[in-house]
């Protein structure tokens, strides 16, 4: 079903596509089938790879049904295509989670503010919300205007939810293309959250030295009554901070966050800390060092109610999301809540937040001085005492454990006195206490952790917010040209497969090497628990802008629309495309241009996944670590068999240029020595000047030989002139290509795929 | 009598969700007679091939020599190809453990020795969960091969899996049964 006139208008309206700041591109408010030919053009190259979680479809009545192989669903569906249909279920998940949570962000602010309130992101930004401007074509001005933007992506949500009933969609390649619309929604969700509440907050903007945040839970001063809030919606945690401002409480009482409310909380305030990623939430909370726990929206464990009446701990949930079947207290006052949950230790559903903020500040006064008590981690003789009947011999624990972590023997040894080992799982753990769940002893695994967690504090620097058009002016040309090697943004969960700082070791090389580093989220924290030899954490060794060799926190989950804006800026302010309604156009560039990489190696969680599925929709490929296998779906080329005509900007002919750059758009490395060359290797572009081609290369080569052994064996593939061999390598590179074969390659400074597949998009548009 | 069918391995998280499951290779006689049924395998090493002791070696060790006794090219993963150095061995391919399985896929691949497609591929040391997931994906989209996981944990999606083994004495003699019911090429 094509669009009507009348929706057309209705588009128009909407976007206010009289407004003359730039021309009204082909796709305004794309519809699930628009750029469904560049996504299949995006197919082509790369094809999707399923590892199926599960051989059976058990969504309809019909079933279950058993897909192994060749077999077919009663309803006619395959492997592949019930593959593709999960990852838009969870695409869509992920993008329903960052909508809403924009949505609920919103419609706070504009009760607070009006409709009209105006969008200023600061002197350093006039291109405010580039996703919202290619995406839909709309300059937001206010934030009535953000709420335009979430009101698109749930129109969009609704035709893509139904795709996926049974009957609907039959092609994997439809589902995917689907899904990348999922993906590309959830980033205009993204970026109107975190404009909302920079403007309606007052988060750092236009600012890259913003202020550096105490991180870790030994950071915590648990001797002052201690509120922690959990989740990714701080509409609360700053209600919280608002309070204690108020009433002269702010040096009196401890606030704190799990998770990205901490990160967004901090940028409200910089007396706030983080405690740490999603990771850490059962550890800090089973240790009751919390007098009230907070919970707002996503990544928050079900079972923090039980945990938080364990500990003795007061809770509070402040969310329709997460409401755990608590009584909405609302319309009650502070004092009737207060009375029944100190009194009765009642758990409450605050919906109204300035209410909460009050309830829980003041329930934190009164339960502190009574909990001092229970504010005392386990202590090594303790820990070894609850840990006696372990034997280390039946492995409960470490079949349970989705890490796949040998709990046994650190628990044994801990049980002997020796905790070095349990300290080393803990730095691996994931939190997720499916090894306590497994123990036949009962041993509080969790709690004979604390005995052995390090409590060193840590800096990081609170989130910055968008990337300042002067810094785009500034590192377009060189990243354009590939002198600045790429633009790399760690993303996502704590689902790490090894080391939690492991992240802050692929930054550092990455940053020494000469690449913008950007970070967000829980891999914005897990990065800060690394120091060096001076006790410095990345955030304090490097510069915190948006240029080479610099380190920058966006902020959180939210944030991660600003790196992506900023690939989008490269193309709109450096290269003066026009960004309006041309997602092709923008998409186009930044695949074949700007060297830029996500990265997710903790991956759990659907908003993560939603969010790499958009990147793959813009161009940007991702690496993930291990756990993301399980997502079920990575999109991979042939490599040098594949597909890699493009048409020369300058001659309008169709050129095959034999290199397989990006290489992939998505896929797994096992360990993080693997993903250091890989995320250098996605880096690479078809546009890269000879001279950008040899300082990736040395990149990629230097890498390669400290962390894997002797040259790459695939250096033919991205050579393409002798020109781009880096000096340093040279006689020896030269003599492995001559062994190989090697041929030189030609380089295009116009490179395009526009125009190599139907599209509305003309090829001179591409130059400018 | 059907054959043991390997359906709840080692890992929980790798627990069997279908119909088609792992036989399991109890005998190391009878794993040495399934690569000896090959006529093009291939023998990828996942990165824990390198810090898994077994006894006082590696389980590099085993792995390279089952590869040798067989002339068996060997795909090194993650950055094993730096301990193979060590070692004076030199790989015949270096793809990662999911880009190896995206060309596994294809029967129309020649391999990494150019030979055409794997019609057996061993997999020992890579990281059991993604493991499993790349076992799934040939099990249903390589029908023109077999997958035989050698790991101590088991492996339901593979075509044969070594059965749970947890004591390392155990796992050295299955390892050197394989490699003595081998012998040398």
């Amino acid at each position: 079903m094509s669009k009507g006139k009348l929706r057309e208008e209705e588009i128009r309206r909407i976007i206010r596509a009289d407004d003359e700041w730039e021309p009204v591109g082909p796709t305004p408010m794309p519809s699930l089938t628009d750029l469904r030919n560049w996504d299949f053009r995006l197919l082509d190259t790369y094809e999707p790879f399923y590892a199926p979680f599960c051989d059976l479809c058990c969504l309809c009545t019909f079933g279950k049904c058993d897909l192994t192989g060749d077999k077919k669903g009663a309803c006619g569906i395959d492997i592949a295509a019930q593959q593709a249909r999960w990852i838009l279920i969870c695409s869509l998940m992920g993008t329903a989670a960052h909508g809403a949570h924009g949505r609920h962000m919103i419609e706070h602010l504009i009760e607070k503010y009006g409709e009209d309130f105006k969008i200023d992101l600061g002197s350093q930004v006039n291109v405010e919300a580039p996703i919202i401007r290619t995406v839909m074509g709309l300059k937001p001005e206010n934030l009535g205007d953000l709420r335009k933007a979430i009101e698109y992506v749930e129109r969009e949500m609704i035709h893509l939810v139904s795709a996926t009933h049974m009957g609907q969609e039959g092609s994997y390649r439809d589902f995917e293309s689907k899904a990348f619309h999922a993906g590309m929604l959830d980033h205009v969700a993204l970026e109107a959250a975190d404009i909302a509440q920079i403007v309606g907050y007052g988060l750092p903007t236009s600012i890259a030295d913003t202020a550096l945040v105490d991180l870790g839970w030994g950071a915590i001063d648990v001797k002052k009554p201690t509120i922690v809030v959990v989740g990714h919606n701080a509409v609360t945690a700053n209600a919280i901070v608002d309070y204690l401002r108020q009433h002269d409480l702010y040096d009196k009482v401890e606030v704190a966050g799990l998770c990205c409310t901490a990160l967004d909380m901090t940028r409200y305030d910089s007396g706030a800390k983080v405690i740490g990623p999603l990771s850490r939430q059962r550890f800090f909370l089973k240790a009751g060092l919390a007098d009230v726990v907070v919970t707002d929206e996503q990544c928050v464990v079900t079972d923090i109610p039980q945990m938080a009446s364990e500990a003795g701990a007061a809770m509070v949930a402040c969310s329709d999301k997460i409401c755990y079947g608590l009584e909405e207290a609302s319309a009650k006052t502070a004092d009737e809540i207060l009375q029944d949950m100190l009194e009765n230790q009642k758990q409450f559903l605050i919906l109204d937040s300035e209410k909460a903020a009050e309830v829980i500040v003041r329930a934190a006064l009164a339960l502190a001085p009574v909990r001092q008590e229970r504010k005392k981690i386990m202590t090594q003789e303790e820990a070894a005492l609850v840990s006696a009947k372990c034997r280390g011999t039946c492995e409960a624990c470490n079949r349970a454990c989705p890490n796949l972590l040998p709990i046994n023997v650190a628990i044994n040894q801990a049980r002997q006195g020796d905790f070095a080992k349990l300290g080393s799982v803990f730095l691996r753990c994931i939190g997720c206490a499916k090894c306590e769940e497994a123990c036949v002893n009962d041993i509080p695994i969790q709690k004979v952790m604390q005995a052995a967690a390090a409590s060193d504090t840590y800096k990081i620097r609170a989130g910055r917010g968008p990337i300042h058009d002067v810094e785009i002016r500034k590192v377009g040309s060189p990243i354009v040209l590939g002198t600045i090697p790429g633009v790399v943004l760690f993303a996502g969960c704590s689902n790490f497969p090894g080391d939690i700082d492991d992240v802050a070791w692929l930054a550092e090389e990455l940053a020494r090497r000469k690449y913008i580093v950007t970070l967000s989220g829980c891999a914005a924290m897990a990065a800060s628990m690394r120091k060096d030899e001076d006790g410095k954490t990345i955030y304090e060794k490097y510069i915190p802008e948006f240029d080479a060799g610099c380190i920058v926190n966006v902020g959180s989950c939210v944030s991660n629309a600003h790196v992506v804006g900023a690939a989008i800026k490269i193309a709109n302010i450096f290269a003066t495309l026009p960004n309006r309604a041309n997602f092709e156009l923008m998409a186009d560039y930044i695949l074949n241009r700007v060297g830029a990489c996500g990265v997710v190696w903790g991956p759990y969680s659907q908003k993560a996944l939603s969010i790499g599925t958009g990147a793959v929709r813009w161009g940007i490929p991702v690496v993930l670590g291990p756990h993301g296998s399980k997502y079920r779906r990575l999109f991979m080329s042939k490599k040098e068999a594949g597909d890699w005509n493009v048409i020369d900007g300058r001659t309008k002919q169709v050129v095959n240029t034999e290199e397989p750059t990006p290489e992939h758009m998505m896929l797994v490395t096992e360990t993080k020595e693997r993903a250091l060359v890989t995320i250098i290797k996605q880096c690479f572009r078809r546009n890269d000047t000879p001279p950008g081609r040899a300082i990736k290369l040395n990149s990629y080569i230097s890498a390669y030989k400290q962390v894997i052994g002797g040259l790459p064996d695939d250096l033919q593939n991205f050579v393409r002139t002798e020109k781009e061999i880096p000096i340093v390598y040279k006689r020896e590179v030269i003599a492995y290509l001559k062994e190989v074969g090697w041929k030189p390659k030609t380089v295009l400074s116009l490179p395009t795929i526009i125009g190599t597949y139907e599209t509305k998009v003309p090829i001179e548009a591409t130059i400018k | 009598m059907a054959s043991e069918l390997m359906t709840m391995p080692y890992y929980k998280v790798n627990i069997l969700t279908g119909t088609k499951a792992a036989k399991v290779v109890s005998e190391p006689a009878e794993a040495a007679s399934i690569i000896d049924k090959a006529t093009n395998p291939l023998y990828v090493f996942g990165a824990e091939v390198i810090d898994s002791p077994v006894g006082d070696k590696l389980l590099i060790d085993f792995a390279l020599d089952i590869a040798k006794s067989r002339n068996i090219p060997i795909c090194a993963t993650a950055h094993v190809k730096k301990k193979m150095m060590e070692l004076g061995v030199l790989p015949d391919s270096t793809y990662d453990i999911i880009e190896i399985v995206h060309f596994l896929k294809d029967k129309n691949w020649m391999g990494v020795r150019g030979k055409g497609f794997h019609d057996l591929v061993l997999f020992t040391g890579v990281r059991c969960d993604l493991a499993e997931r790349g076992l799934s994906t040939l099990k249903h989209f390589a029908p023109h091969l077999k997958t035989f996981a050698i790991c101590r944990r088991s492996h339901p999606n593979a075509d044969f899996a070594v059965p749970i083994i947890t004591k390392t004495e155990k796992w050295r003699g299955y390892l050197e049964g394989v490699i003595g019911e081998l012998g040398t090429a």
